[in-house]
């Protein structure tokens, strides 16, 4: 018999395959990405018990974390507001991602702004700028600091395929092209930027395309394939790692859930959730990997529930903490070391 | 002719298909011959310290202005940038005007409000030009826009130089107008230098046309120095814009053989490449053109265009001169709309 086909049949042979330790972590973090979203948007946001809005990445899950994984300690990464994973693999613990959820002190805001608008230095994770697109020179300057400073650190960004008609991203993405910064670029291309659908943000079907015009990498990639995009940003990461410039790498997934918790996607084709529905990026692995003799339903079960219990005591965390005292407010507003 | 062509003279040639009766070829001569020698007397009062503010040139680019306005039909829409005076003789406006608004007197369209080519005249279809870089390209994307819904078969045609390209706004407007498919022309004057920054510090492409792809629209890449092959491809552009087809991006490649303004000795640029396309001369390729197909019998009928252009200049600047300052109780006068 021929060699037997790495992954799922269709898939073409991949360059960069994880071990069996890495598909069972990035199993592992998709299922905590999933139950800590969930947790958040289906219980805590319509028992009254967040702060603000809620905005998921349900179904994108193997975007974020088959691409942070690939982090070393001193790289920098600015997510979007689908990117829970990125929060996760940093380490940042989902005790404190929730009682930002719920404005509380221990939050990452110290309750000062709500659900994904957060980061940590501590983690170099740059909090997710309001302005999609804004990001991305933003982290064209820390990959700037990195290339003049002769340091082996990459920079991440995070964007979907709305924010790419913002100028703050062509900006960002021309200054990086030009002076080959050690970036890489990701665009989640989830067919709509709130209610806007792609063929009416952009007269192009892969925002891939774009990367020629800044003379740099552009990739596209299935990005409910965990495995894909555990490929396509290794080869990416290591570019930018070794002085190869910047990359544009397209994950082509969809957004299972309306703009936020608010929002019922009214305006998308059911079949649409239909179709993408068995692009589950979770099950998909979970098939793989039982079908690689890597996991048991047995362990699958084991593991959700693993995620459960994190999430659960999570919460019960986050529901002792105080919410900010009135005179604190006006701490923070300016950097004070 | 004086200087009998060798193999390493730059010579111009028809475009295949273009079509161009006597009196057109003699009034494409006549519009560059009138812009350089324009601006040579405005730089003659710049030294007399008769302009107010500053002097932009556009020697060595008139072909692009002349050949790119001259394309253009009754009822479209035109917007100069700093460089494009030629366009705005080709659509009409008289020297005096000119002359007169860069002197900063009443005689000129903003009555000594404004200076240098800020100036629109909407009942010709000129807009004045927006002194932020490419900020005309989401308002054409909007005048274009407006023509597509009332199914005018007009054109809105502006102009950015290659250090414009990297702007949020040059970004934001050609994504809008692809997307919803409207009859702009965006010209590219790739003339080098973006003031001292040399066009390889602005983008990492060799040709910024390929940007078109990236957009979903048509691009083309021209000789801006080549006032025939100018107005063959913006009317090839102008029949798609009216066919319905979208816009249009166009690179002309040219070079600006003087500083960023007057003042500015651009010591920056190698000499040698100043040289270079100082034998590229559009003006001079064109006289060349000219004979050599036999479209003039003699220089002499050129040596007449050149007085007449003489004679009107002679009595524009004693027009405009004579013209006095605003007084000072108009200033609030056509401060708004």
């Amino acid at each position: 018999m021929a060699e037997q086909p790495m992954m799922s049949a269709g898939r073409k042979r991949l360059a960069n395959v994880p071990d069996t330790e890495a598909k069972l972590k990035m199993l592992h973090y998709m299922k905590l990405v999933r139950e800590i979203e969930d947790r958040i948007e289906r219980k805590l946001y319509r028992q009254g018990r967040i702060v603000g809005g809620v905005y998921v990445g349900r179904g994108q899950e193997a975007i974020s974390v088959g691409t942070a994984i690939h982090m070393q300690k001193d790289d920098v990464v600015a997510p979007s507001h689908r990117d829970m994973g990125v929060f996760l693999m940093r380490g940042i613990t989902p005790q404190r991602i929730i009682a930002q959820y719920m404005g509380r002190r221990t939050g990452l805001t110290r309750g000062r702004d709500g659900n994904m608008h957060m980061g940590d230095m501590d983690y170099n994770v740059i909090a997710f700028v309001s302005h999609l697109g804004d990001n991305v020179p933003v982290a064209a300057g820390a990959a700037l600091v990195f290339k003049q400073r002769g340091e082996k650190r990459v920079a991440l960004c995070y964007n979907g395929e709305g924010a790419t008609s913002r100028g703050d991203w062509h900006e960002g993405i021309n200054f990086a092209s030009i002076h080959r910064l050690p970036v890489v670029y990701f665009v989640n291309n989830n067919a709509y930027a709130y209610s806007t659908p792609l063929s009416v943000q952009m007269a192009i079907e892969d925002v891939a395309i774009r990367a020629e015009g800044y003379g740099i990498p552009g990739e596209v990639v299935d990005g409910n394939d965990v495995l894909a995009v555990y490929d396509a940003a290794k080869r990416a990461i290591d570019l930018a790692r070794s002085g190869g410039g910047p990359s544009l790498v397209e994950f082509k997934t969809f957004r299972m859930t309306g703009h936020s918790a608010h929002d019922d996607a009214g305006y998308v084709p059911p079949e649409l959730f239909e179709e993408w529905k068995k692009k589950d990026p979770i099950l998909r692995l979970e098939e793989t990997l039982i079908s690689e003799s890597v996991l048991t339903s047995a362990k699958r079960d084991q593991m959700q529930k693993e995620c459960e219990k994190i999430i659960d005591d999570a919460v019960d965390w986050a529901e002792q903490q105080p919410f900010p005292a009135p005179e604190e407010v006006t701490r923070d507003v300016y950097y004070e070391g | 002719m004086a200087n009998p062509s060798t193999s390493d003279t730059y010579t111009i040639d028809v475009p295949k298909g273009l079509v161009l009766d006597r009196t057109a070829s003699l009034e494409l001569y006549y519009f560059m011959a009138l812009n350089r020698k324009l601006e040579e007397r405005l730089s003659s009062l710049y030294r007399q310290n008769k302009v107010v503010g500053g002097l932009y040139s556009s020697l060595g680019q008139e072909a692009c202005s002349v050949g790119s306005a001259y394309a253009l039909e009754r009822g479209d829409f035109f917007a100069p940038m700093i460089r494009n005076l030629g366009g705005l003789l080709v659509r009409g406006v008289d020297p005096v005007l000119v002359i007169g608004q860069y002197c900063a007197r009443e005689i000129g369209p903003t009555r000594g409000k404004d200076l240098n080519v800020h100036f629109g005249w909407i009942d010709r279809g000129i807009v004045s030009p927006i002194s932020m870089l490419a900020s005309l390209v989401p308002v054409f994307s909007g005048i274009a826009l407006e023509m597509k819904m009332h199914n005018k078969k007009n054109v809105a045609m502006t102009y950015v130089g290659d250090g414009a390209t990297s702007t949020t706004d040059f970004h934001e407007g050609m994504n809008f107008a692809a997307v919803q498919k409207v009859p702009m022309i965006v010209i590219v004057e790739n003339n080098g230098y973006a003031y001292s920054t040399p066009v390889d510090r602005q983008f990492n492409v060799k040709d910024f046309v390929v940007r078109a792809k990236g957009y979903g629209c048509y691009g083309e890449m021209v000789d801006g120095n080549n006032v025939l092959a100018v107005l063959d491809v913006i009317r090839r552009a102008r029949a798609r814009c009216v066919a319905g087809d979208g816009p249009v991006l166009i690179e002309a490649k040219t070079f600006r053989r003087k500083g960023h303004a007057e003042h500015d000795d651009a010591g920056y640029v190698p000499a040698a490449l100043r040289a270079e396309w100082e034998k590229k001369d559009p003006l001079d390729a064109y006289r060349r053109f000219l004979s050599a197909h036999r479209v003039i019998a003699s220089d002499q009928e050129l040596a007449e265009i050149d007085a007449k252009i003489v004679e009107i200049l002679d009595a524009a600047v004693d027009t405009a001169l004579a013209s006095p300052f605003p007084d000072p109780s108009t200033l609030m006068e056509n401060v708004y709309g």
